[in-house]
């Protein structure tokens, strides 16, 4: 009994990661799956929502922390949105130099953003207690949940162990139908917004981005508009993480592991389908996880372990390119027009 | 005797059919002249010829081999070559370079080929070691040729060789191409706006709408009334 | 006062670093222009040579190659031997990879290039890391004393002075070979205008091995000059050193070799001279923001030609 339950708690666990790459994955399927647009600065993104979300929510600077400064202490909503307007800026003025050149001056900014970012997070102790992290991110109702079920537990000790060790988790079995939900309410936003006459305008940007250009729209600010909008939902993302993990130091973020993750992620299930990004996420996290539980069979130490499993997605990412480049989920056809 | 023989030739680009069954010859050592609108698929035509595009119907012969599909640096080996309308040379090398580019498959000794194209275009002769990209228009055509010329093959083809160039430099052009048809290479040449072409050609066709729709000399055809009104403005 | 005085150090600093960022920026511009894409995996490629170099100084010291010090340098033959036959390793297994992979995804666009090197980046760092683990090595553990220039209190190492030479001699190379090969114009016309390249009969497939064997073989060079300047690598080597090296081959003109040297130069001296001013740990991030003002005053860079 005791293994299911831990069976089951894992799971949970296990969901409430992946749907939050689910968010990632969408965001960059904005930007990379439907309007062709290279960014592989995620982690950055990511880690730039979940300071936001932890600054706005947070509690103040207590008198041993280096910083001095957020911590307001507002609602969960309130810290997803901040976090969503902080990367949207911060995705503006790298759009700006780049987005008029060739994809890889985005893609050599977005990495330096990335980096420029992690930084900032380790350097600025004013503001992000340095490596020491933000800590006491409160989580959503995690107070009237988690307090309510070990209250209502702790009433009845006449119950079997096996409905304490089930429910001592129930907070996590919340924050996944919370993380679900999200990524459910952005799944059909995305979705509408692609298949309108302005998502229409960005497949065809990453089409032939100069016959859209020849029939007089702005293809840069659509691009823009894009690059913006991808990155919000990263941000938001990283809000998710930051209100479950309640401690995020810049330890939490690996630079290239999580935005490579992701884009291995959108690729497996499907660039420029919806469905496929959120498929593709749950996938490849299974995959990573599973590694997690195949290296402890080999002979190896923690740190070949770790490498192995990078290895591992690496040989995976170029294996999908090789052979089978559309992913697992196509994008949705349209009848195709000749040139 | 024909050196170059294109029969019934069906090409275009992915899915979109441009020729429909064009029919050419070039004898040895003529001037050929393609003319037509724009659009009537004679740059497809070139691109074809030269293995740059695969037809999907009829047969291409060139010195009585047939070389339909063959990839152009086994077209360049037997004794074809190309200059595109535009971007023909390369523009960060100095005319010496681009021409020993022209010469890369030949592993022998080419400075006389090379002192040869410099006695045809005399002007290139003193600028050797000059950036082609910094060179004007005419100067770039005649280095585009020249590179061409560097294998001495039996047929040069030309897409639009006067193309935005000032009349008296296109004259010059001309009287360059007739230099070379001189030494015994033939010539293709697809031209939008033809006449300087026509007066030094052999013989001519007309394509429009990616078929076949006059031919004849090239004399004939700048008398044609039909042909002056539709395809030479007038 | 005290900031001011330090400059004259730093610039000096700058320069050895900006060598090394050189020689990465000018197979970063290769790369691009021939083959036509970001190689996101180039840093690493630079740690795969300081490595291989490593394992085989380690094997020729297991077999007693002698590595005196040669005059006032910290190391030796045996080791100018390992890095040798490094680099050339180097340039092999870089060909190699081109072969199982970009090269066969080559017909498809730049971008999904892009995207495979950052896959062979972090396999190659993880190989690394699986067989060195994470932890720093050390090529020659020994201190090595600074040479004061009298009259301007420079401070500078014979390594450090070996390692400019190396960078002088490789330019000079690199240069000739460009300028006076047949291979070399073949490149340079390739870069040019792949499409006109092949019309004309050049074997652009073999314009490509070229240009990853030369690039491979800078990488290999580059990473084995930040071993010596620094004293020891880590897998991690070449990937902290990667956002430099793009924001050099941005700042000179991206595709541009010369451009390179002039952009990695440059790049290399501010990091220094900024640490007079802010953090150490920023130094990426100058480098980053160089880059960033350079594409919003000109995109093309210093000596960059249009694109």
């Amino acid at each position: 009994m005791d293994t299911l339950i831990g069976i089951i708690n894992y799971v949970v666990f296990f969901a409430i990661t992946a749907g939050t790459y689910g968010i990632l994955a969408l965001g960059l399927n904005i930007q990379w799956g439907y309007t062709g647009l290279f960014n592989i600065g995620i982690a950055g993104f990511y880690a730039l929502g979940a300071y936001a979300a932890a600054l706005v929510s947070g509690p103040p600077p207590s008198a041993w922390d280096g910083r001095i400064f957020g911590g307001f202490e507002l609602p969960f909503l309130a810290g997803l949105l901040a976090a969503a307007v902080v990367c949207g800026i911060v995705a503006f003025l790298i759009g700006i130099p780049t987005l008029r050149l060739r994809s890889d001056y985005l893609a050599i900014a977005t990495i330096g953003i990335a980096e420029t970012i992690r930084l900032v997070l380790k350097n600025e102790s004013w503001l992000t207690n340095g490596v020491w992290g933000l800590q006491q991110i409160p989580s959503p109702f995690y107070d009237p949940i988690h307090g309510g079920v070990k209250a209502f537990l702790g009433n009845h000790p006449d119950l079997q162990g096996w409905i304490h060790g089930l429910f001592s988790k129930a907070y996590n079995w919340f924050y996944l139908f919370l993380v679900l939900a999200i990524l459910f309410v952005l799944y059909l936003i995305v979705e509408r917004l692609v298949n309108s006459p302005w998502g229409r305008v960005l497949k065809a940007i990453r089409e032939d981005e100069d016959a859209v250009a020849m029939s007089g729209k702005n293809t840069f600010s659509f691009k823009l508009q894009a690059l913006v909008l991808g990155a919000m939902i990263m941000g938001i993302g990283g809000g998710v993480y930051a209100y479950y993990a309640r401690f995020i130091s810049p330890a939490s973020f690996k630079p290239l592991y999580g935005t490579f993750l992701v884009w291995v992620m959108l690729i497996l299930g499907g660039s420029g389908n919806n469905r496929g990004a959120i498929l593709g996420s749950f996938v490849v996290w299974g995959i990573w996880a599973g590694t997690d539980f195949l290296t402890e069979y080999f002979p190896f130490s923690a740190t070949q372990a770790a490498s192995l499993r990078i290895i591992i997605i690496g040989v995976l990412l170029e294996a999908i390119l090789l052979w089978r480049p559309q992913g697992l989920l196509q994008r949705e056809r349209k009848p195709s027009k000749t040139p | 005797m024909s050196l170059l023989t294109v029969n019934a030739v069906t090409s275009g680009y992915g899915d979109m059919e441009i020729l429909h069954g064009v029919s050419i010859e070039v004898g040895a050592g003529k001037i050929v002249t393609v003319i037509g609108p724009n659009g009537a698929g004679k740059s497809t035509l070139m691109k074809t010829i030269f293995g740059l595009l695969t037809p999907t119907a009829g047969q291409i012969t060139f010195a009585e081999k047939e070389i339909t599909g063959l990839s152009p640096d086994l077209v360049v080996r037997r004794g074809m070559a190309y200059v595109p309308q535009v971007e023909n040379i390369f523009p960060s090398l100095t005319v010496n370079e681009n021409l020993e580019m022209g010469a890369f498959i030949l592993t022998d000794d080419f400075s006389g080929q090379m002192e040869e194209i410099y006695q045809l275009f005399p002007i290139l002769n003193d600028r050797r070691k000059q950036r082609v990209g910094k060179m004007s228009g005419g100067e770039r055509q005649m280095v585009a040729m020249g590179r061409a010329l560097m294998l001495d093959p039996k047929l040069l083809m030309l897409d639009e060789p006067s193309a935005a160039l000032a009349p008296n430099l296109a004259a010059t052009i001309f009287e360059r191409i007739v230099a070379i048809n001189a030494s015994g290479v033939a010539i293709l040449i697809v031209e939008q706006n033809a006449k300087e072409s026509l007066k030094v050609s052999d013989r001519g066709y007309v394509l429009a709408s990616g078929r076949n729709r006059f031919e004849d000399t090239g004399e004939n055809l700048l008398a044609n009334q039909d042909v002056g009104q539709l395809y030479l403005g007038g | 006062m005290d900031i001011l005085s330090r400059i004259p150090q730093l610039l000096v600093y700058g320069v050895i670093s900006g060598s090394i960022l050189s020689l990465g920026g000018i197979g970063v511009s290769l790369i691009y222009s021939i083959i036509g894409f970001s190689n996101f995996a180039y840093g690493d490629m630079m740690a795969l040579g300081a490595y291989i170099a490593l394992g085989l100084f380690s094997l020729f010291v297991s077999w007693s190659i002698p590595n005196t010090p040669l005059g006032p340098l910290s190391f030796g033959f045996g080791f100018i031997l390992a890095a040798i036959f490094a680099i050339g390793l180097t340039a092999v297994a870089v060909v190699l990879i081109d072969r199982i992979l970009f090269n066969r995804l080559r017909s498809h666009s730049s971008v999904i290039l892009m995207m495979s090197s950052i896959g062979v980046a972090l396999a190659l760092r993880n190989i690394l890391q699986f067989f060195w683990g994470p932890q720093p090595h050390y090529y020659i553990e020994r201190i090595q004393i600074a040479t004061v220039i009298p009259g301007l209190g420079i401070r500078i190492k014979p390594d450090q002075v070996f390692i400019i030479l190396v960078t002088i001699v490789l330019v000079v190379l690199v240069h000739a070979f460009l300028k006076y090969t047949k291979m070399g114009k073949a490149m340079r016309a390739t870069a040019d205008n792949n499409a006109l390249a092949r019309v004309t009969g050049i074997n652009t497939d073999r314009v490509i091995v070229w240009t990853w064997v030369i690039g491979g073989a800078l990488a290999a060079t580059a990473g084995i000059l930040a071993g010596i300047e620094n004293k020891f690598i880590t897998p991690e080597l070449g990937w902290q050193m990667l956002l430099s090296i793009f924001a050099a081959v941005v700042l000179g003109g991206i595709g541009n070799p010369y451009g390179a040297i002039v952009g990695g130069m440059v790049i290399g001296i501010t990091e220094e001279v900024s640490t007079a001013f802010i953090p150490t740990g920023y130094k990426p991030a100058v480098a980053f923001i160089i880059m960033i003002l350079m594409l919003i005053v000109k995109p093309t860079g210093l000596l960059g030609k249009r694109r």
